[in-house]
């Protein structure tokens, strides 16, 4: 019902546009991936436009926010989606903000994986990283108190991850089925979820309790090996967040545990992620900034695609007029003998124009570990965005 | 030794015992203490800011910017800062609680991921958005962060200023030392020469367009910052200053900078 309204919602900004004058912004972008380890059949390439719409009005103590995408995929229906990733309004009530519509929402310290973000659904398709999601339809509920900050979470209904067309990529090859759920409501299911988020001197801590249906399906391939099929089990978690900011050097630790029960049953499980990130500013007797970053991810459910990975990167930040900076991620799994490299550099070119060039590289000893599924979806992608 | 070498060294040495008697620690926090209560009492205010950068052969980009400050009671100034231009860092916020005594505490929120980030405070020494101005130099001056030295009267654009040597107290300020000049009816600034580490002039700071609102505080329309080591050039605008609005400690906590617009 709340997504139903948050689509009215929207129409309602669109139409409505000119009274946002001076506050509505959009962003354009043109991307081209190319796959230069494609298997036969599989697109050896792949073009596509986002047109990202912005808009926000106050009214004397109601806020309203919409923030829209529409995306188009020269091949890839996958990726094609008209998103309302953020479409609510805000009022103060009894001591609270009330947020009703869709919203987007982050929690988490780490870099490499956020274990704790459970609010919403990932758009994986688009292949964007922590940014892409899909918006939560869902009332909820935040007060500054003495002890920090308090959020209160309804999500009245179930977003499903987005997948790639089995000739795109990311993607195993082999198409996704409709989803089957553990709970009988299937996407109807309420979740429910919880966060107290506070600070004292260095540290930042978080804890945060959810029940509702695990955003990430258990995949598992049909009978004649024809299609994957997504069951999206129930989960019952407690989630632990904390950040020590030192001088130079950043700690951080998320946790999550909890049951998750499925078609296999019901299991407890842990996924952890612990980290260090040490800034080596102006570096070399110049205005560059040079991150070392290093993670040991942890993660026993049976969505994950290893039990653990081992993660070192390198961020450089040239701190210069175009914003020029450049990323480097390496995840290693030695038990499986499988890793993951990305790389990211972004420049702007002027004050509406910004260049983006990343490229992420599979690598598996065996064709049945996660990546070895997907080893022909290497990917080097350029990204346009201009904004207006 | 010769007459002429006594003469010379009596003269080096009275030089040296009169810049001492006039050099005066004392004297020096007087008038940073002074600048500092002629400026309590503003509360809150928010200004809009256009940067303007320029390479050394002259050619110029812009950045739009908000800045909204709150008070501090027993600590230093909060001070939030919304970029509106360029379109990548839209709707990017930098919120700063300044520490007297110990490091500040600062969060940035980036809008794509809606995520709010604690960040380290010791980058104080690196460029603010690509500019000549450092993290450190757009930061809340406190009286702590500094010890001082009362250097000389000297007239500036017309204007009676004292000169004073303000020493940065933490180490890893990009800093050894900066020369303030600061008109004497009014305890504005009105020009800083920013020494390095290695002690050579960096940069030149000059305040221009002073304007007094509420008939007690007096800010800069325009700061024009000079790099003299890479003779790049920063230039801040500041237009529409609002002062004790209905701003509150809260809309300057963590969570407030992820509804900042």
């Amino acid at each position: 019902m709340i997504t139903y309204y948050a689509r009215c919602f929207a129409v309602v900004l669109l139409l409505t546009q000119p009274a946002f004058a001076g506050k509505v912004n959009g962003k354009l972008s043109s991307r081209l991936d190319f796959y230069p380890d494609h298997a036969d059949g599989a697109a050896s390439e792949g073009r596509s436009a986002e047109v990202k719409i912005d808009a926000f009005h106050d009214f004397e103590k109601i806020r309203i926010v919409g923030e829209f995408i529409f995306r188009g995929d020269e091949k890839d229906n996958g990726r094609r989606i008209t998103e309302a990733r953020q479409a609510y309004f805000r009022s103060p009530f009894a001591g609270f903000d009330f947020f009703v519509g869709n919203r987007q929402e982050f929690w988490g310290k780490a870099e490499s994986k956020n274990v704790v973000d459970v609010i919403n659904q990932s758009d994986a398709a688009a292949n964007e990283g922590k940014s892409g999601k899909l918006g939560a339809p869902s009332i909820s509920a935040e007060r500054y108190l003495d002890i920090g900050d308090l959020q209160l979470w309804y999500i009245s209904s179930f977003r499903e991850k987005t997948f790639n067309d089995s000739d795109a990529h990311p993607s195993t090859g082999v198409p996704v089925s409709s989803a089957q759920y553990a709970r009988n409501d299937g996407k109807d299911a309420d979740d429910f979820a919880a966060r107290l988020s506070s600070f004292a001197g260095d540290w930042d801590l978080a804890g945060s309790v959810f029940y509702g249906t695990a955003r990430d399906p258990i995949l598992s391939v049909n009978s004649n090996g024809s299609a994957l099929n997504p069951h999206y089990a129930l989960q019952k978690s407690i989630g632990f967040e904390a950040q020590y900011t030192g001088n130079v050097t950043l700690l951080k630790w998320e946790s999550l545990h909890g049951t998750q029960s499925s078609l296999i049953g019901a299991h407890d499980f842990a996924a952890a992620v612990a980290g260090i990130e040490y800034t080596y500013y102006g570096a070399f007797e110049t205005i560059w900034d040079i991150g070392l970053l290093g993670e040991i991810q942890h993660d026993d459910r049976p969505q994950a695609a290893a039990n653990q990975f081992g993660v070192a990167g390198v961020r450089l930040v040239f701190n210069d007029i175009a914003d020029s900076n450049f990323l480097f991620l390496a995840s290693v799994d030695r038990k499986t003998d499988q890793s993951f490299v990305s790389l990211e550099a972004s420049r702007r070119i002027n004050d509406v124009t910004s260049v983006k060039l990343t490229s992420q590289f599979y690598n598996a000893r065996t064709a049945t570990s996660a990546f070895g599924q997907l080893s022909d979806d290497d990917a080097i992608t350029l990204t346009l965005d201009i904004f207006f | 030794m010769k007459l002429a070498t006594v003469t010379t060294f009596v003269t080096i040495a009275s030089a040296v015992m009169t810049m001492a008697a006039i050099a005066s620690p004392e004297k020096g926090l007087e008038i940073a203490i002074e600048a500092d209560s002629r400026d309590k009492g503003f509360r809150n205010s928010t200004a809009q800011i256009k940067m303007i950068l320029m390479d050394k052969y002259g050619q110029s980009t812009e950045r739009a910017i908000r800045n909204r400050t709150f008070e501090g009671d027993n600590e230093g100034d909060k001070s939030l800062v919304i970029f509106d231009s360029p379109g990548d860092v839209r709707g990017t916020a930098f919120l700063s609680h300044t520490k007297k005594a110990d490091s500040d505490d600062q969060w940035l929120y980036l809008p794509a991921l809606k995520r709010v980030k604690r960040i380290a405070s010791s980058n104080k020494a690196g460029p603010f958005m690509g500019s000549e101005f450092s993290y450190e130099d757009i930061a809340s001056q406190e009286v702590e962060k500094y010890t001082y030295n009362y250097l000389r009267d000297e007239e500036l654009n017309g204007l009676d200023c004292f000169v004073v040597e303000y020493d940065p107290v933490d180490r890893k300020s990009g800093y050894k030392r900066q020369i303030v000049w600061m008109d004497k009816a009014e305890y504005r600034v009105h020009k800083i020469d920013f020494y390095d580490r290695k002690d050579a002039l960096l940069k030149t700071l000059t305040y221009e367009d002073y304007n007094q609102y509420l008939d007690k505080f007096w800010r800069s329309n325009r700061l024009v910052m000079i790099n003299h080591q890479t003779g790049k050039k920063t230039e801040l605008v500041f237009t529409d200053w609002k002062f004790q609005t209905g701003m509150t400690e809260r809309d300057f906590e963590k969570s407030a900078l992820k509804r900042t617009r």
